[in-house]
């Protein structure tokens, strides 16, 4: 996983890396599934703020709502690849 | 002993090395505040005078070091903490945060990874 796709230069005349995601403004009382992407690289835009994503991280998606923090960082970032190591006891030995 | 900055200094200290002595000053910060106060690399802090060392302190405090610069540092790794991002998690864990290898040489970050990056201070007189 790289760490942080934020921290990698980016030409600037490139801007910020915007995907085509279903993205749908709910009417008021209005209750929408969040959105199921892939798109991990997809840089966090000013309009995200308040939805909710289902970001893959390989193997299943993980629920994440978008915060004012996370504008101008990627999706991938808050979607963790990887699992914590834990030892597990082996019976046949 | 002389003040700099509220914090004391023995006479027989050299000038660059009290400067380098506090948080957020290195080799050529401190070589810029030596020559906008005209003060020789190698002078002593006991041989400055006393409006030189005034001044010093005067231009000290207007800077972003010490525990300013601390809690700057700390609140920018908290923030990325909170978001929930990897980068955060890394800090948190005290590991390398950029991507580096990891099944050997890491005592860098295993020093210098955390939460309260810095410590929390010297203290002031």
């Amino acid at each position: 996983m790289f760490p942080t796709q934020a921290l990698r230069a980016r030409s600037v005349w490139k801007g910020p890396n915007i995907l085509p995601l279903p993205i749908v403004r709910p009417k008021p009382g209005e209750r929408i599934a969040p959105i199921k992407t892939q798109a991990r690289s997809a840089t966090i835009l000013p309009n995200f703020v308040g939805l909710k994503f289902q970001v893959h991280n390989g193997k299943n998606y993980l629920d994440i709502t978008i915060t004012e923090d996370m504008v101008g960082h990627k999706l991938g970032e808050f979607a963790p690849t990887r699992k914590n190591f834990t030892y597990k006891q082996t019976k046949n030995k | 002993m002389v003040f700099i900055f509220g914090f004391n200094f023995p006479d027989s200290t050299l000038v660059k090395r009290s400067l380098e002595s506090f948080y957020g000053i290195g080799p050529s910060v401190s070589r810029a505040i030596l020559a906008r106060h005209h003060i020789h690399p190698w002078a002593k802090v006991g041989s400055l005078k006393n409006p030189t060392v005034l001044a010093l302190t005067a231009d000290l405090t207007s800077m972003k070091i010490e525990n300013d610069l601390r809690r700057e540092v700390q609140d920018n790794i908290r923030r990325l903490k909170d978001m929930g991002t990897y980068r955060g998690r890394r800090h948190a864990m005290g590991l390398p945060v950029r991507g580096q290898n990891t099944r050997t040489q890491i005592n860098t970050a295993r020093k210098l990874n955390r939460i309260e990056r810095g410590g929390m201070g010297r203290v002031q007189m």
